[in-house]
């Protein structure tokens, strides 16, 4: 695990390429090996280095891989397992907001009443329209992110099972 | 109207911007801090810092002028802009957090290891930035103009030197502060004047009658299916790719915050968008003379004081011009962050120093444009920089997000493609459809076909070039997708 939960504003931070080093020198050898991050009480000096390309990144990359399930087959199911209900969640969820919004608005549509009916000077139908969609979108995400996160947390389950 | 107002209002808000920046200079002292704020910015600090970034000149003047110019047709804007984020919450939040890059074009590196792919997002990303700032300096001049009587460059020129100033000396933490700070200075702005205009208007003769102000032929009713569904793919679709609005992502401390932040933003436009909407609604019946004026989009700034009368028009006055210049000073320095990022990792070694190098060039380029183009409704113009991201990024971001097939050529096919498409429909629409009528819906909403044909060039070459898979895709696939705790 090589980025903390918990947020660390004092600490130098090492970014996720490795491209941010801690360092205590003002000038020239900063080759701090990425996984080393320090963490000293008083702010050290963070030097910024130009964003590693490519022989660079591609060996500064492995620090990346290193955070994920280190591909063993059960844990590589989970992964895709989780990734796949993830995407259904989503577009079920886009699909239901897109419908929903459809609907809202043919009704509105094909309900001339509406039109003819005015609330503090304003057709119904204008209203409606110009506020309704809201509460629909501000619904599917509520539930979408319980959804999402209950996902997650049934993926944490049948890892730290095993 | 009183111009020593207008310059007060305009002088506090700049005043304010630059003190909150500072300050902020001073809490922000590692590299991370200047990029990213250490991600340690709380949901909804982040949210109201999103918020107050997103919300530009189209939210704020664009979509009242709209639905003075055009009728219920404008109100989709605002629904689109706010809807924009429940897509970004569906399919990019928590993944885009967890890649753990710095930019949009970082993540492209990362997820498809080619410098190739990396360079042409980063294009990209340039590109919609400025196009996007020069609607922001367009309304900047707008109001300036309309509000103190100074010539229009004179507003464009002081918002692009405040926000080069701002940016260069502050970097991102500061700017966290900045924007969370002009959300609620804009919601203030824009609630304040239309609660007081509804309370006064029941005792002013409309300058329309109801049914003259709200014609059925202007109404919901009135609605083209394709430019709606296509208008609504462009903004629901260009918001996944907005390079000011992801940049924020990567400061939320973990995927499930990133989730918990877009929801609240979803719930901050909702309330936000409820006003501008409002206001338009009120000059369809009060203000309809603007619409002949060309000067719609000024709605929202000259309606409070023709209904209110006497000081407390002066006041709210001063409270909406501070509001749009909120408005055009936190879409534009969020979006010089964002772009300064990327010019000075790509360009200039990515320094400190290059960072501020970038943050001005950035901020110059757009005013440039802005003064040599005259605007043609700003909730328009910025309509097409959504459909121009959805269009190129937006297929890019999705199938890196959830596809593990996609390839660098694949994804720079469908970004080139993308562009092709929706810039010549953007920028050549006009003479194109001057020659065939026919088509010119599709050329003035191009997003409903550009965006398919973007996915699809990009899932046929990714196919087609299946060899060329990145080797760490499914360890990056399983990064972004993994709660963070059992890594």
């Amino acid at each position: 695990m090589s980025e903390p939960a918990e947020p660390d504003p004092a600490a130098g931070r090492v970014g996720p390429e490795g491209r941010l080093e801690t360092s205590g020198a003002e000038e020239g050898g900063l080759d701090t090996p990425p996984s080393s991050a320090t963490r000293p009480t008083p702010p050290a000096r963070v030097r910024v280095t130009a964003p590693r390309t490519g022989a660079t990144a591609a060996s500064a990359r492995p620090s990346t891989r290193g955070r994920a399930p280190a591909g063993s087959e059960p844990e590589s199911v989970y992964v895709r397992s989780l990734i796949r209900s993830q995407l259904r969640l989503g577009i079920t969820y886009a699909a239901g907001f897109a419908l929903a919004t459809a609907l809202f608005v043919l009704a509105i549509v094909l309900s001339p009443v509406l039109d003819a009916t005015f609330v503090l000077g304003v057709p119904l139908s204008w209203l409606l329209l110009a506020i309704g969609v809201y509460p629909l979108a501000i619904t599917v995400a509520v539930l979408y992110a319980r959804a999402a996160a209950r996902n997650e947390a049934r993926y944490r389950a049948l890892t730290e099972a095993e | 109207m009183n111009a020593a107002i207008s310059y007060a209002a305009i002088a506090a808000v700049a005043l304010a911007s630059a003190l909150i920046g500072f300050y902020g200079l001073r809490v922000s002292r590692t590299t991370s801090d200047f990029y990213v704020a250490s991600r340690t910015v709380r949901p909804w600090w982040n949210a109201s810092a999103i918020g107050g970034e997103y919300l530009s000149a189209a939210s704020f003047l664009g979509i009242a002028g709209l639905i003075l110019t055009t009728g219920a047709g404008g109100i989709w804007f605002p629904i689109g802009y706010t809807a924009g984020y429940l897509m970004l919450l569906l399919f990019v939040a928590a993944p885009l957090r967890r890649s753990g890059a710095y930019t949009i074009p970082d993540f492209t590196e990362a997820r498809l290891e080619s410098r190739t792919a990396r360079l042409v997002t980063s294009t990209l990303v340039i590109v919609i930035g400025w196009f996007y700032i020069v609607p922001q300096l367009q309304g900047a001049a707008l109001a300036v103009r309309i509000t103190t009587g100074l010539p229009s460059w004179a507003g464009s020129l002081a918002v692009a030197v405040i926000v080069a100033v701002v940016v260069a000396a502050g970097g991102m933490r500061s700017i966290t502060f900045v924007q969370a700070f002009q959300f609620w200075l804009k919601l203030t702005a824009i609630a304040v004047p239309v609660i007081a205009m509804l309370i006064i208007v029941g005792g002013v003769e409309p300058a329309l009658g109801a049914a003259a102000a709200f014609p059925a032929t202007a109404g919901p009713g009135d609605l083209d299916p394709y430019r709606t569904v296509s208008l609504m793919v462009a903004l629901l679709l260009g918001t996944l790719g907005l390079p000011h609005v992801l940049v924020r992502f990567y400061t939320n401390p973990d995927g499930d915050a990133a989730r918990r932040t877009t929801v609240i933003v979803l719930v901050l436009l909702s309330v936000f968008y409820l006003f501008p909407t409002i206001l338009g609604l009120l000059g369809r019946a009060f203000a309809p003379d603007l619409v002949a004026s060309g000067d719609a989009d000024a709605l929202v700034l000259v309606l409070p004081d023709r209904l209110v009368p006497g000081w407390a028009g002066d006041l709210l006055t001063a409270l909406v011009i501070a509001g749009a210049f909120a408005a055009f000073l936190s879409t534009s320095s969020g979006l010089v962050v964002s772009l300064a990022g990327v010019i000075s990792q790509d360009l200039l070694g990515g320094s400190v120093r290059g960072f501020r190098i970038a943050a001005v060039a950035s901020s110059f380029v757009p005013l440039v444009v802005a003064l040599a183009t005259e605007s043609t409704g700003l909730a328009g113009s910025v309509g097409l920089v959504f459909a121009f991201t959805a269009s190129t990024l937006c297929p890019m971001l999705l199938l890196g997000i959830w596809w593990r097939g996609l390839t660098p050529r694949g994804a720079v096919s469908g970004m080139l493609t993308g562009a092709v498409l929706s810039g010549a429909a953007i920028l050549g629409g006009g003479a194109i459809a001057a020659a065939a009528p026919g088509i010119r819906p599709f050329l003035e909403q191009p997003a409903a076909w550009t965006v398919p044909a973007a996915l699809l060039v990009t899932v046929v070459v990714s196919r087609v070039d299946r060899r060329r898979r990145p080797r760490g895709t499914d360890a990056f696939l399983a990064r972004l997708h993994t709660p963070e705790r059992v890594r």
